[in-house]
């Protein structure tokens, strides 16, 4: 059973729609800058991948107008969810089909809303407008009720690696037979409880990040929301398919809570794994779409690994240049752009990245027009040593 | 899929072997604690003294199996808020010290995957590792996400749960009204119609195989469905009836009836439509109501097919023998779920 997408949709720092997020990127116009929207003591500290609308403008953009209680991390969910279903022209009957499922995922989910779960939790109020918005599954049972979908639906948190393992879980209900359509995604939002947490361990960046350089100084927070549509080559017709989910590998690091094992481990095992899922050779691989958060930790593991795996590593970037990074969203908006760059044969520039830790194999330092991108593998490691890697190939 | 082993961390004595042979603890209160114990043989002491409560119940709960069990290819947890204690403790400094500097422990403790994080780097287990969160449907969900990984791993899974009770949840799900609004009798939690449910907490473990031997039970089939149209969830019960062969004469039901009012709608109508004079057991009046408390169902399903029964969890009564159960749980009139146990043959 082979496992196609046949729709995507997206919102991140970079644009609302996937038509906005591939311009950004072919024009490698990065959407980091200075948080104009969100509120925190921290916003003239740190740059961030902020999605540049207000809640207001955030409402309007989605079809969906019973909206109380809703928090960012729920309207950039039904953003991207909606663009996806009509990509791939879900009819009604199809989405609330039983074989039809969705894995959703979230850090943070609506707990983005720091202040209001402060006086609900400690009882300050009679009940905010995000009492029932809190938990980190709340955004997919909104999805679910609201978009009558009556299969399997779920929820993941592996930390920065989320995104990925729905992708991966959707691919193994198809592949087993437990579904013939599922709908993959993530979506967080920047919050307090977020930037608290990452400045805590200090790797906030105080500049735009620098992925795979020698300069780099931490990460740069995101938002956003990404979600694809799986069909099962048993039900996929001749409807266009964009992209084959041809492999996966999920491994545990299990060397420390924040931190990735110097001999990368679990980085190297989730490659191999996804590699050999996907029944390819490591030479096979055109493109690498990165985790590169361009903290000192992960980029130089990260590289660790993939010279392992490699010898030479083949084109690599990271978009955490573009976006910041969206946590739980990264995974999935990193494969949307991986996709785009096999239907659009284009390889992105790997931005700020002036000193490569690599001088002989930097990433990607301009755009690579015209070229064939087959096998593209992605790549996404969450706190908690959670590693994952998607191989994802031209249909 | 068969269920190997298993162990639970609950407010009754489920840890060990006595809880069989004892009488069933009983609270008069709106939640109940866990009876957690001495965990010295599986945390060192160094980190126990940093986990928060539903951290340690998962870690302690799960490395009694893992001690036991080593050849594990996978570890995949279900919680809804994972360490809401450390989550609400680290919320609190943000806002009380207005985002000052503050001390990363909360913070990583308050990821939903440090449980299943710190199994694998406690036991070196670089195998499959995954985390589901999807409130009341977590735990199902990580069931699920077993039976599919052991097509693809040679060994053993570890599968389980966890969820602590904190005052913060307590406080907002007050204001949701799904507390009881005074003191309830734990026992006796089933025959009430309460508003609001009395709130517990629990880790429960299961070693998973495909592998038949030293089996105790099967896990068959689940469905999950979100929706608040209670027909809707009725249907997918019937299909998974057709899915699967039921032996009406050996089926006995445990439902996740928790006294709150709201819910034993749902749980009247099921057994109306869908009960034929089998017997019918209850849970949430031996570990109290929780997102992740069907784990505790199929835990007490496991003795239950192993001829141990309980009288408490004894709802209605009738002289059968049974080969398989099923059980059907929902969380806020939203997520509803269904499990197909049964006996090895």
């Amino acid at each position: 059973m082979k496992v196609f997408v046949t729709g995507f949709g997206i919102i991140s720092a970079i644009g609302n729609n996937v038509t906005k997020n591939l311009s950004s990127l072919i024009e490698n116009k990065t959407g980091i800058d200075k948080a104009r929207f969100f509120e925190s003591k921290f916003v003239d500290d740190f740059y961030f991948g902020e999605v540049k609308l207000s809640i207001d403008q955030l409402c309007e953009l989605t079809n969906h107008h019973d909206l109380h209680g809703f928090t960012k991390t729920d309207l950039f969910a039904f953003i991207a969810f909606e663009e996806a279903i009509k990509m791939a022209n879900l009819s009604q009957i199809e989405l609330s089909s039983v074989d039809t499922a969705l894995i959703s995922s979230s850090t943070v989910g609506g707990m983005a809303e720091t202040d209001d779960l402060y006086k609900d939790a400690n009882l300050l109020t009679t009940g905010t407008e995000h009492l029932y918005s809190y938990g980190s599954g709340v955004h997919t049972t909104r999805l679910a009720t609201q978009f009558g979908i009556l299969g399997f639906s779920d929820t993941i948190n592996t930390a920065c690696s989320s995104s990925a393992n729905a992708i991966m879980l959707g691919a193994k209900l198809i592949k087993y037979g437990k579904a013939k359509r599922v709908i993959v995604g993530g979506a967080d939002s920047i919050s307090k409880f977020t930037i608290n947490g990452f400045n805590s361990l200090q790797i906030l960046s105080k500049s735009k990040c620098q992925p795979f350089s020698n300069d780099r100084d931490g990460l740069n927070l995101g938002e956003g929301a990404g979600y694809i549509v799986l069909e099962s080559s048993e039900i996929v017709g001749d409807k266009p398919k964009y992209a084959e989910i041809l492999g996966y590998g999920n491994s545990n690091d299990a060397f420390h809570p924040t931190a990735l094992s110097e001999e990368a481990l679990g980085v190297s095992l989730a490659m191999d794994r996804a590699i050999n899922n996907a029944k390819l050779a490591p030479e096979n691989i055109d493109y690498v779409n990165a985790h590169g958060t361009a903290t000192g930790n992960n980029d130089q593991v990260e590289l660790i690994g993939l010279s392992k795996i490699f010898g030479t590593i083949p084109n690599y970037n990271s978009t955490k240049s573009y976006t910041g990074h969206t946590l739980a969203a990264a995974g999935v908006i990193e494969a949307i752009y991986s996709i785009l760059s096999i239907n659009s044969n284009t390889l992105f520039k790997s931005l700020n990245c002036s000193s490569p830790i690599l001088t002989d194999n930097p990433p990607i330092n301009k755009n690579i027009a015209n070229t064939n991108v087959n096998y593209v593998l992605s790549n996404s490691f969450g706190f908690g040593g959670n590693c994952t890697s998607l191989v994802i190939s031209k249909v | 899929m068969y269920i190997k082993d298993l162990c639970y961390i609950s407010c009754q004595t489920t840890f060990d072997s006595s809880f069989f042979e004892t009488d069933s603890i009983d609270a008069n209160a709106i939640f109940v604690s866990a009876k957690e114990p001495d965990y010295t043989p599986y945390i060192p002491k160094s980190l126990l003294r940093r986990m928060g409560k539903g951290v340690r119940m998962g870690i302690g709960s799960g490395m009694h199996l893992l001690n036991k069990h080593t050849n594990i290819s996978g570890i995949i947890l279900g919680t809804a808020n994972g360490g809401l204690e450390d989550c609400i403790k680290f919320l609190n400094q943000i806002v009380d010290y207005n985002e000052g500097t503050l001390t990363p422990t909360n913070f990583v403790q308050s990821t939903p995957n440090a449980v299943a994080a710190n199994l694998a780097l406690m036991t070196s287990n670089t195998c499959y590792n995954n985390t589901h969160v999807n409130s009341g449907l977590a735990f199902e969900s990580a069931l699920i996400d077993a039976m599919l990984t052991l097509n693809e791993v040679e060994g053993d899974i570890l599968v389980g749960s966890l969820e602590e009770v904190t005052q913060a949840n307590i406080n907002i799900d007050k204001l949701k009204g799904w507390v009881v609004d005074t003191e309830t009798r734990l026992l006796h939690l089933v025959n009430g119609n309460t508003s609001g449910s009395l709130i517990g907490e629990g880790a429960g473990m299961f070693v998973v195989s495909h592998d038949k031997q030293q089996a105790l039970v099967e896990v068959v089939d689940i469905h999950t469905v979100t929706t608040e149209d209670i027909n809707s969830v009725w249907k997918v019960y019937e299909s998974f009836l057709k899915n699967n062969t039921i032996e009406e004469k050996n089926v006995a039901f445990i439902l996740g009836r928790n006294g709150d009012e709201k819910h034993n709608i749902n749980y009247n109508a099921f057994e109306q439509q869908f009960v034929k004079g089998n017997s019918i057991y209850t849970y949430k009046n031996l570990c109290g109501e929780f997102p992740t408390s069907i784990s505790f169902g199929l835990w007490l399903s496991v003795h239950l097919l192993n001829k141990k029964i309980k009288k408490e969890s004894i709802y209605k009564d009738v002289s059968m023998d049974i080969k398989q159960i099923i059980i059907y749980n929902q969380t806020y009139n939203n997520q509803h779920s269904f499990l197909l146990v049964k006996e090895v043959l």
